[in-house]
């Protein structure tokens, strides 16, 4: 199938699904809508879609809403991250879910360091972040080498893993490092110098750590497509024998892609904690390791699509957020509208007639071809 | 009339999601009661008609009829239940579990419908195995009988489905010629008790003996059917490959020079405990092809695997110019400019979904040449494989096309042109043509031939034994894990002398089979 026909398939398999999942929360809306007969709930639902369709960027009074763009944008920042650290890992074949707890340890040790390390203005910033990463990336050698040497299920520790580093926080939190003058459990504030700047001051927290992370996912793209250690991962992932016996190090890749993928989630936490907070106060692994899983498969494993498909995760949460306050759909519901959506973006098979149907046609038409300049070079 | 067949499938198309047109308005008509021969060379498009037929895949477009009636072939399961049985080229068998439990899986019977009745099944199993002249052990696993027996299993497990049309995919691709002969007998026999058959195969003198009719197809598209009695082998050859092929590879006389390859007293016990090496040892000289010829699992790929650094020794030495390869790396080992073309393409030879480009560079990839510092230079590696697709002659519409979706011939020349063109000293070319079609097999023979007179040391392994005296200048015979023979010259060899060498039934003396160290 040509390039072309290719990206027509995904332009509209992807509106299809956005269609069908629409249709289908509409009728869960529906089922739960205010008013007393259909009409009335009818027109409830509509407003409520419309809250999750419309609202996220645009006003009650029908005009583009800056700050409700900045908020999506500034909602995508620590899912990019995640979404590429969790990219590199599964395009290896590991299953490392340890981009959630990875992103916490990022986020809890940047804030150390932005509380009681002196260092001069950009250098703080810069320090903070990726000594967070790092320690990440040093954290996730105890999943990777245990699955390279001895064959342990990275999924299982990694899973595990988020677990023992959320409830150490918490416990270091509790003990020691809470600020105690305050009335929940929080840190002291960090040092004025070590905050990400704002790109907008409307109060959206859309810091400049956006930008890094359209950087990081350019600088991933390239590691993956364009140098020999992204090769290796990549060809690890779709044949490991075929890696071993063409003379490279599968052990080391097996480890190399889950370290980066957790410094990647490391660094995705600092620049989230110094761009939006002040204080380090998460109590509970905070969501964006699921979500960013959810975000590398929607981008299938390529850390090109990361962006489309963080937008398009932060735009649905906002979204979602907005109906539930302003429609009065049910938090449960929400959950099951979100999951909706995502089930028919993310089916191998869905529409994969109409793919047939397209691929049938083109092949036909190339078989064509080539007949015909077969007779033509016979005549 | 339509009674007379008992398939007749119509203007079958089939395109698969890659885009690949396996078959194109194929008609393809068997009658009852008759072998029918379905030949092609790899990646004509015989598997794909016969998984639409098993119902394993579906049609594009097009018909089929069973027994006259047009039946949707939707699964297997529709398929047995018309009466069609495939016996598979690689055995669909569950290994742990015993003859009798294999024949029965999927209907087994039951004491009071809830406890499975094992000696019922035994007894299904003898029932058939007499009433169609089909011996096997009923009780014993499945593991641990032999090739030929297993496939017996397979065709059994067809009958006691109720299959009346039988498909043998390749069915003597792993049957040594005795059980090559047997298996003939029994297919008669099934034929007269008015059983139809569809034979794939592409061995010429097997479709000659025991078929009746044939169709060929070529590039997906049908040939024509054809009454066996009335082509010649010369004909069939040219309707397959759409010309002469001679399988005759000229070379000059070997001029070998220095020792390469040295495998001194090699001995392996496998994780069983069965000696799979005894005392193997052979040397490989700079310009000479060594073959090894043998019935496979006669030690052949325990030895492979020792070359290569995919398993240990318990006992012996394997040096690669003088320099020890034992407890090295692939990478190690590579770097000693050893080249491999594996036995299984699939699994270690290429990365199915990546492209023809990413395969080619595999084992180079952190070569300076194809790298600007930290990344690819993507203009040398475009222009390496861009080489080497023309020069190995790869069928693609691009280096960038999925490698997967190129027929089996083509995916051996990606193989073989990463792993000839990587400045070898030494080649382990393992079943280099298995499988694949007669043109990419007589270019990767050229091939060989071509390298070795070049002055790289070939070491060839195959269990296709006009491969091995064509193509080797010396030849040694390995049965039972241990060298059976050696033969200095290959060109006064017959089969029959090898094949009483391949099975044990003679062996040189230990002084003879030395001469192969070349000491």
């Amino acid at each position: 199938m040509s390039r072309k026909n290719s990206i027509k398939f995904s332009l509209i398999r992807g509106l299809a699904a956005m269609g069908i999942a629409l249709a289908v929360a509409f009728l869960l809306i529906l089922f739960s809508a205010n008013g007393s007969n259909l009409p009335e709930k009818f027109s409830s639902s509509l407003a409520a879609l419309r809250e999750m369709l419309i609202s996220p960027v645009i006003r009650k009074n029908g005009t583009f809403s800056v700050k409700g763009l900045s908020d999506v944008l500034a909602g995508m920042i620590p899912i990019m991250f995640t979404g590429l650290a969790t990219c590199i890992m599964f395009a290896a074949n590991q299953f490392n879910l340890g981009a959630e707890g990875g992103i916490m340890l990022g986020a809890f040790v940047t804030a150390l360091v932005a509380i009681y390390l002196p260092l001069p203005t950009p250098a703080l910033m810069v320090v903070a972040v990726l000594v967070g990463g790092l320690s990440v990336g040093i954290l996730m050698l105890i999943p990777a080498v245990l699955k390279a040497k001895l064959g342990v299920s990275e999924m299982v520790n990694s899973l595990m893993l988020n677990y023992v580093i959320m409830y150490f926080i918490n416990y270091l939190m509790n003990s020691y490092l809470a600020d105690t003058s305050k009335g929940i459990t929080q840190t002291f504030p960090f040092r004025a110098n070590a905050l990400i700047p704002q790109m907008i001051n409307n109060g959206s927290r859309l810091s400049w750590g956006f930008v890094v992370g359209l950087i990081m996912v350019v600088l991933s793209w390239l590691f993956m497509y364009r140098t020999r250690w992204g090769y290796g991962i990549r060809m690890t992932g779709i044949n490991q024998p075929f890696v071993m016996y063409s003379g490279m190090n599968v052990a080391l890749i097996v480890i190399l892609c889950q370290v980066l993928g957790g410094f990647l989630a490391g660094i995705g936490g600092g620049i989230e904690m110094l761009g939006r907070y002040n204080v380090y106060n998460w109590s509970a692994l905070p969501g964006y390791g699921w979500t960013g899983i959810t975000v590398a498969i929607l981008a299938g494993n390529n850390p090109l699509f990361v962006p489309l498909a963080a937008f398009f995760m932060s735009y649905l949460t906002k979204g979602c957020t907005l109906m539930s306050t302003n429609a009065n759909v049910p938090s449960q519901l929400i959950s099951i509208i979100q999951a909706v959506i995502f089930i028919f973006f993310a089916a191998q098979q869905f529409m994969s007639g109409y793919r047939q149907k397209l691929v049938v046609k083109s092949a036909q038409e190339e078989q064509a071809k080539a007949r015909q300049e077969g007779e033509r070079s016979d005549q | 009339m339509s009674e007379e067949y008992a398939i007749q499938m119509k203007g079958i198309t089939k395109v698969y999601p890659n885009g690949t047109m396996a078959n194109q308005d194929v008609d393809f008509e068997v009658k009852k009661g008759e072998i029918h021969a379905l030949m092609g060379e790899n990646g004509a498009g015989k598997s794909t008609l016969m998984k639409m037929l098993f119902g394993m895949e579906q049609p594009t477009s097009g018909e089929i009829l069973v027994n006259g009636e047009k039946v949707n072939l939707t699964s297997p399961t529709v398929a047995i239940s018309k009466g069609i049985g495939m016996v598979h080229q690689h055995f669909m068998l569950v290994p742990s579990l015993t003859v009798a439990e294999n024949m029965v899986l999927g209907m087994v019977p039951t004491k009071g419908g809830f406890v499975s009745d094992y000696k019922k099944a035994v007894q299904l199993t003898r029932e058939y195995s007499e009433k169609f002249n089909l011996y096997v052990e009923a009780d014993a696993r499945v593991a641990d009988i032999p090739v030929g027996m297993k496939q017996k299993v397979e065709i059994l497990k067809a009958l006691v489905r109720g299959a009346r049309i039988l498909i043998l995919d390749e069915p003597t691709a792993v049957l040594t010629s005795q059980e090559t002969a047997e298996l003939f007998t029994q297919l008669v026999n099934l034929k007269n008790q008015g059983y139809t058959i569809i034979f794939i195969s592409h061995k010429l003198n097997e479709i000659m003996e025991i078929t009746d009719r044939m169709t060929i197809l070529r590039g997906g598209r049908s040939m024509g059917i054809h009454e066996t009695s009335s082509v010649t082998p010369q004909e069939i050859s040219r309707l397959m490959v759409g010309r002469d092929v001679v399988l005759k590879v000229e070379k000059e006389e070997a001029q070998p020079t220095d020792e390469v390859l040295r495998v001194r007293d090699l001995e392996y016990v496998n994780d069983w405990g069965k000696k799979m090496l005894d005392k193997v040892s052979f040397s490989v000289r700079k310009g000479e092809i060594l073959g090894i010829a043998g019935v496979e699992g006669n030690g052949q790929k325990e030895l492979v695997d020792m070359l290569f650094g995919f398993a240990r020794p318990n006992h012996g030495t394997v040096e690669v110019n003088g320099q020890s390869v034992l407890g090295l790396n692939q990478r190690q080992i590579r770097e000693m400019h050893v080249s491999m073309v594996p036995e299984d393409r699939m699994i270690f030879g290429i990365a199915g979904t990546a492209t023809i480009e990413e395969n080619l560079i595999s084992d180079r990839c952190t070569f300076p040449r194809l790298n600007n510092g930290p990344l690819f230079n993507m203009k040398a590696i475009h222009e390496e494989s861009a080489r080497l697709v023309k020069d190995y002659t790869v069928k693609c519409k691009n280096p960038h096309q999925q490698v997967g979706s190129l027929s089996g011939g083509n995916i051996q020349k990606v193989v073989v042109a990463r792993e000839f063109s990587n400045d070898p000293q030494l080649i382990i070319a393992d079943q280099p043509t298995r499988g694949i079609d007669v043109g990419a097999t007589e270019f990767i023979r050229k091939k060989l031939v071509e390298l070795s007179r070049s002055g790289i040391a070939v070491l060839l392994i195959s269990a296709d034994l006009n491969e091995v005296m064509e193509l080797s200048d010396s030849l040694i015979i390995m049965c039972g894990g241990k060298i059976a023979a050696y033969f200095e010259d290959t060109r006064d060899l017959t089969d029959d002398l090898m094949g009483k060498y391949m099975l044990g039934l003679e062996r040189q003396e230990a002084d003879q089979i030395r001469r192969v160290c070349h000491e």
